[in-house]
């Protein structure tokens, strides 16, 4: 018994022919979840905040992506300095 | 959403971007083979995501974005049973299943389908890329 998300690839490749690279860049990924899209770029970003109100799905992420700086907040708890991120990326959080 | 959006404008650098992924407001359906048999039921799902579109539309108006691309995508997620994809939805989407007469059309149309044929739910999405602007 498995669930199998996405097996054809069409999330990463509708990133892909978004131009946006992620690679070097600072993140910020809202709605984070347990972290399926932020496995897909986290090991090439320069750096990472991801954010979601479910405490356990983040404490999952931290787990299996430790360069990770994973916090089990809201939008209105977040406090990150001015003009610091490159990319913020709505993840099915809207 | 507004007010996230509007805070994520605080945050980005001048030349910064946002990316949103949500659904479209097109049912998700529930596929054997490639042909639809029915959809996923929801009590607001649709509504949340006009909800979002209007937010992105919101901040566009307000000069603090641009679009500057717009693509779509259909998301599969696949369960070796239609049951285990039925609990996995009711497990993880919010206020979302597959009913009953649903289910009945999935069983039966795996009857007459290939064999390794697996039922799915596939959902259309948007992928937005928002360029930030000054405000004016």
């Amino acid at each position: 018994m498995a669930i199998d998300e996405d097996p054809e690839g069409h999330e990463a490749a509708a990133f892909a022919s978004s131009d946006v690279l992620l690679a070097a860049r600072r993140v910020l990924e809202i709605g984070c979840g347990n972290g399926r899209l932020t496995k897909q770029y986290a090991h090439v970003a320069a750096s990472v905040i991801a954010i979601d109100p479910d405490a356990g799905a983040v404490a999952e992420l931290a787990r299996e992506l430790p360069m990770v700086d994973a916090r089990p907040i809201s939008v209105a708890e977040l406090r990150v300095h001015a003009h610091s991120i490159d990319v913020v990326l709505f993840s099915w959080s809207l | 959403m507004v007010d996230a959006l509007r805070r994520t404008h605080e945050v980005l650098m001048p030349d910064g971007v946002v990316i949103d992924v949500h659904p479209t407001v097109e049912p998700a359906a529930v596929d054997v083979g490639g042909e639809t048999v029915g959809h996923v039921e929801t009590e607001d799902a649709p509504q949340r995501h006009a909800a979002a579109d209007a937010a992105v539309r919101a901040v566009v108006d307000e000069g603090l974005f641009r679009v500057d691309r717009i693509a779509h995508f259909d998301f599969h997620t696949y369960g070796d049973s239609i049951e285990e994809l039925r609990d996995y939805i009711a497990a993880n989407w919010r206020a979302a299943r597959i009913n009953d007469v649903v289910m009945q059309r999935t069983r039966a149309s795996l009857l007459v389908s290939a064999p390794g044929v697996k039922p799915r739910v596939r959902e259309r999405v948007r992928l937005t890329l928002l360029r930030r602007l000054a405000p004016s």
